[in-house]
């Protein structure tokens, strides 16, 4: 069984450690000594037995895709993306605001180039959300 | 051997329905699946693992330890009633692939 251990640790190697890849070992290696010690039991002998529950096992791509924890970055990134849309829209409203209040008091239109930059946050927002 | 990429797309289903019948650890799921379809499909361990994490990381099935067994302590796995839902939705949705496809695939000679 020594080799069975061996060679899942082999497979396990490029695995982040941690307790997730600790139990899911741990899981691995008793579901395969069992199957180990059915073929056993059928006629085979140990080295057999532990070659053909090596090869049975299969290739690890997709368990270390699954494995793989969530890109938490990316997910930072529309976070900071929306954040970084809100104050930059607030900022360039207040100077329309100033700029309107200050230069020409007697007609408001800073509303106009308010609405088109709240396009800006409203994506961000959409895509943080789409993203959650 | 059957080519298995179509059958890969629904072997969440097909391990679902296995748990779904009775509480079953990993070793029990692969001898299952290999004795029920007389050894024409078998599942690869570590697929059958990474189909363990998706189901259970969107609660679709629980896991706990059982008693001492031949190899160690055993990890089974329980469905949670999202699972079932989950199961039921996904076996209409075989029932109604299998007309369309069948709409195609039949009576050629």
């Amino acid at each position: 069984m020594n080799r069975l251990n061996k060679h899942v640790n082999e497979l396990f190697k490029d695995v982040p450690e941690g307790e997730k890849k600790e139990k899911i070992l741990q899981e691995v290696l008793q579901n395969l000594e069992e199957k180990v010690i059915d073929l056993i039991e059928q006629g085979k002998d140990e080295e057999d037995a532990i070659n053909k529950a090596i090869v049975e096992f299969g290739d690890i791509e997709d368990l270390k895709e699954e494995l793989e924890i969530p890109q938490s970055d990316k997910k930072d990134m529309t976070k900071i993306n929306l954040a970084y849309s809100i104050w930059g829209s607030l900022l360039i409203i207040a100077l329309f605001v100033f700029i309107n209040f200050y230069y020409t008091p007697q007609a408001i239109w800073f509303v106009y180039p308010t609405f088109a930059v709240l396009w800006w946050p409203l994506t961000m927002y959409f895509i943080w959300m789409k993203n959650r | 051997m059957i080519r298995s990429d179509i059958i890969r797309g629904h072997l969440d289903s097909i391990v679902l329905r296995l748990i779904f019948e009775e509480d079953r650890y990993g070793y029990e799921i692969s001898k299952e699946i290999s004795s029920r379809t007389d050894q024409r499909f078998q599942i690869k361990e570590a697929t059958l693992y990474a189909v363990f994490q998706r189901l259970e990381k969107k609660e679709l099935i629980e896991s706990y330890y059982g008693t001492f067994s031949k190899g160690g302590k055993r990890k089974y796995y329980k469905i949670t009633s999202l699972g079932k839902a989950f199961l039921k939705e996904m076996a209409e949705e075989w029932k109604e692939t299998k007309e369309i496809i069948d709409l195609f695939m039949e009576g050629l000679k």
